[in-house]
């Protein structure tokens, strides 16, 4: 299959991309990020969305975490 | 005696780890597992105390509560470190163990959740972690106790624990960087680990930089510092100097982990993740958290609350009363004394002692939802609700511990990493329904909504939400200037919470209503009694002339637009500034009730339905308690900001109470 890249938000649901890059994210929430662990390189999951537009969750590395979409959108992964 | 620091991430059972290993215990405010202060406890063995630092995942600060760990290990020098790792989390949890073991004490560490990590699938090898760490590791279930005696006997004599030999090789670049830096402090005194410090220094660690100030040529070291990072991003190694090193820690951790860790046999989180899609679907999400804060109060209030109520009411004004009474006049007490204990005394103090079960109910649920694991997910439920009015879904979790009492509920916005978004919190938290007001909301709902008590006493927690809400937006828009909102949290795997540690924080939690049930209600309710039982003309003057009712008399004309302009209803809002609980006492001793029944005839007699509800939204919203606002100076470290949450407070109580009274009797309500 052939790898394509998009961005957290793009995925389906169930589904998990290797993060290629972050680009604009608020520096502390980043900072934070790369405390739980997710950062360049890692594998995410998308477990769901949110109600009204809510925050999405995320699975990286067995951890649970939920962030906002607009925030999701700016996490660059890559589909295999 | 020595000292020893507990450190470890956020949930990962240090709390519960700090609670088996010492005899002591001082709750501070705790909420999804994160401890808001340092505790300090007694270890069992009497081989010193204990400090139970704020769960933290790095040394480099992003809450005020994370600054807390930085500074103690700054100032303090602990005889030991503790350090407690989920072992189903290693690799996250690694990065916080490599600051640790590069502070250079001697350090055990305590790897918690082997039955969580086996049950995922996850197998750690302790000794493989030992040798390559270079410290003892010892396998840990915290939450049952299992392993926790080893570690007690090895911190028994803290000066055998081995030193720490840790070092990592972080390149010639920054490592030439270190050496200056710990040439430069070399002079310093009073300073822990130089290469440590280096290090923070390094990253950035604003608390380090902080401490510096005035010790040291600051200058000097971030200029050393800045040329640092020029030459790594010249030789293109990385883009900034924090990142550099954060990689080759990442590095070095993934390689400890090919080894200690296997995770062949990873499962994933199968309940959890049934849970969640029910919990926190986008259709259910909001509708299943209403229906179980309705079952809250429900069960609060009605099913559970009330009876046991009844049946406590009945004990205080039946056999203790009048076992009381029979005892001073078998010792032959004056009429004085013999009143202010009847009287004053067990109707006062009796009177919200009434309201004990209750409020243990409430905090009963309350741990529950912090020990499960959904309170994570009721932020994450409803931040895009609160992310339209200017906050995010984190403040919600304080908002629903305001509930239980707004001291801990101020103390737990700390861990909101923005700024902005913690002091409106602070500032709106008062507006949270605490459990003192509770009694005034049983009494008035059972006087005059005796069949929708828990719609009634529920309309009244949402309203403190909805006006808190509003505020947000409205100062958020006026008051701060624009900072990003920012919400990221970490959602833990559901648990049954155990009994064990529900019952104790339930315990801790309440005892602090009960502890100021046997001092301020008390001495409240002592001089109320004394001022409605003296007056200008002398002692046991009648009701209407007593000092009280002359006091009350001068707040009660402002009132009287609102609907309560009678003096019994005045003289009550002073002292429930001082505490809430005080002004059902107060009531209990004007109408002279021993029982609610009596007090309940008594309160139907002076308000109306519309009053009473006027009255209601007054405690409601009326300023924040003295402990209160002693914890908002403290948290918010301004007068200013302390004054306005007094000011804007009594200003909304007042003008609500007058719209609904007002407004009520346009309608034809009164």
């Amino acid at each position: 299959m052939i790898a394509s890249v998009c961005h957290l938000l793009q995925l389906q649901p169930g589904s998990a991309g290797a993060i290629q890059g972050i680009e604009g994210m608020d520096p502390v929430l980043r900072r934070r990020l790369a405390d739980l662990g997710v950062s360049e390189g890692c594998t995410v999951c998308l477990k769901g969305k949110g109600p009204f537009m809510g925050p999405v969750m995320l699975e990286c590395n067995g951890q649970l975490l939920a962030i906002r979409r607009k925030e999701a959108s700016k996490i660059v992964v890559n589909v295999s | 005696m020595s000292s020893i620091a507990l450190l470890g991430n956020p949930n990962t059972g240090k709390t519960s780890l700090f609670n088996t290993l010492t005899s002591s215990y001082e709750y501070v405010g705790n909420w999804a597992g994160v401890t808001v202060e340092k505790k300090v406890g007694d270890l069992k063995n009497g081989a010193g105390t204990l400090i139970d630092l704020p769960g933290i995942y790095s040394l480099h600060p992003l809450s005020r509560d994370e600054g807390v760990a930085t500074q103690y290990l700054l100032e303090e020098s602990p005889e030991a470190l503790v350090n407690i790792v989920d072992a189903s989390q290693l690799e996250r949890n690694l990065l916080l163990t490599v600051q640790l073991l590069e502070y250079g004490r001697p350090t055990v560490i305590g790897l918690n959740m082997i039955d969580v990590a086996n049950a995922r699938g996850i197998k750690v090898h302790p000794d493989v972690l030992q040798s390559k760490l270079g410290v003892n590791v010892l396998p840990l279930v915290a939450r049952t106790g299992k392993g926790s005696a080893q570690v007690l006997s090895m911190l028994e004599n803290s000066a055998d624990i081995p030193a720490v030999n840790f070092k990592l090789d972080y390149g010639l670049i920054v490592e030439q960087a270190i050496s200056s830096i710990e040439r430069e402090l070399s002079q310093e005194i009073g300073l822990p680990n130089h290469r440590w410090v280096a290090l923070q220094l390094l990253e950035k660690n604003p608390v380090i930089l902080e401490f510096l100030k005035g010790r040291a040529d600051t200058d000097k070291l971030l200029a050393i510092r800045q040329n640092c990072q020029n030459e790594l991003q010249n030789s293109k190694l990385a883009h900034t100097l924090p990142q550099w090193i954060r990689s080759i820690r990442t590095d070095y951790i993934r390689s400890l982990c090919l080894d200690a860790l296997d995770t062949s046999g990873l499962k994933p989180h199968n309940l959890t993740e049934r849970l969640d899609s029910i919990l926190t679907n986008r259709y259910l999400g909001l509708p299943i958290f209403l229906a179980f804060m309705y079952v809250l109060f429900k069960t609060t209030f009605e099913w559970v609350g009330a009876p046991l109520s009844d049946l406590l009411d009945g004990l205080i004004s039946g056999p203790i009363s009048s076992g009381a009474a029979s005892f001073l006049d078998t010792a032959g007490a004056s009429d004085f004394v013999h009143a202010l204990i009847i009287d004053g005394i067990i109707g006062g103090v009796g009177g919200v002692l009434v309201f004990v079960p209750q409020i243990f109910i409430l905090f009963l649920i309350i741990s529950f939802v912090e020990d499960s694991g959904y309170m994570a997910r009721v932020s994450l439920v409803v931040d895009s609700i609160m992310e339209r009015m200017g906050l995010n879904g984190k403040a919600f979790i304080p908002f629903i511990i305001g509930f239980g009492c707004n001291v801990p509920a101020v103390m737990a916005a700390r861990s909101i990493e923005q700024p902005k978004e913690r002091m409106l919190t602070t500032l709106l938290l008062p507006l949270m329904s605490c459990s003192a007001r509770l009694p005034v909301y049983l009494l008035f709902a059972a006087v005059f909504f005796p069949e929708n008590q828990a719609a009634v006493i529920m309309t009244m927690y949402a309203l403190g939400v909805v006006f808190a809400l509003l505020l947000c937006k409205l100062f958020s828009k006026y008051l701060f200037k624009n900072e990003s909102s920012v919400f990221v949290i970490e959602l833990p795997p559901y648990r049954m919470p155990q009994l064990k540690s529900l019952s104790r924080s339930t315990w801790e939690k309440g005892k602090g209503f009960l502890r100021k049930a046997g001092t301020i209600i008390l001495a409240g309710s002592a001089i109320i009694w004394i001022m409605s039982y003296t007056g200008p003309a002398g002692l046991n003057v009648d009701m209407d002339s007593s000092f009280l009712a002359k006091f009350g008399g001068l707040v009660a004309p402002l009132l009287q637009p609102l609907g309560f302009g009678f003096w019994q209803a005045g003289s009550t809002l002073v002292p429930g500034f001082l505490a809430k609980e005080v002004v059902v006492s107060t009531m209990n001793i004007i109408y002279h009730a021993p029982e609610a029944a009596g007090l309940e005839a008594q309160i139907s007699q002076a308000f109306t339905p519309l009053s009473s509800v006027s009255f209601m939204v007054f405690i409601l919203l009326y300023t924040p308690c003295l402990a209160t606002v002693g914890v908002i100076k403290k948290e918010t470290a301004s007068w200013k900001w302390t004054f306005f949450s007094i000011a804007y407070a009594v200003v909304l109580a007042y003008l609500v109470s007058l719209v609904i009274y007002q407004g009520g009797r346009l309608l034809g309500w009164a």
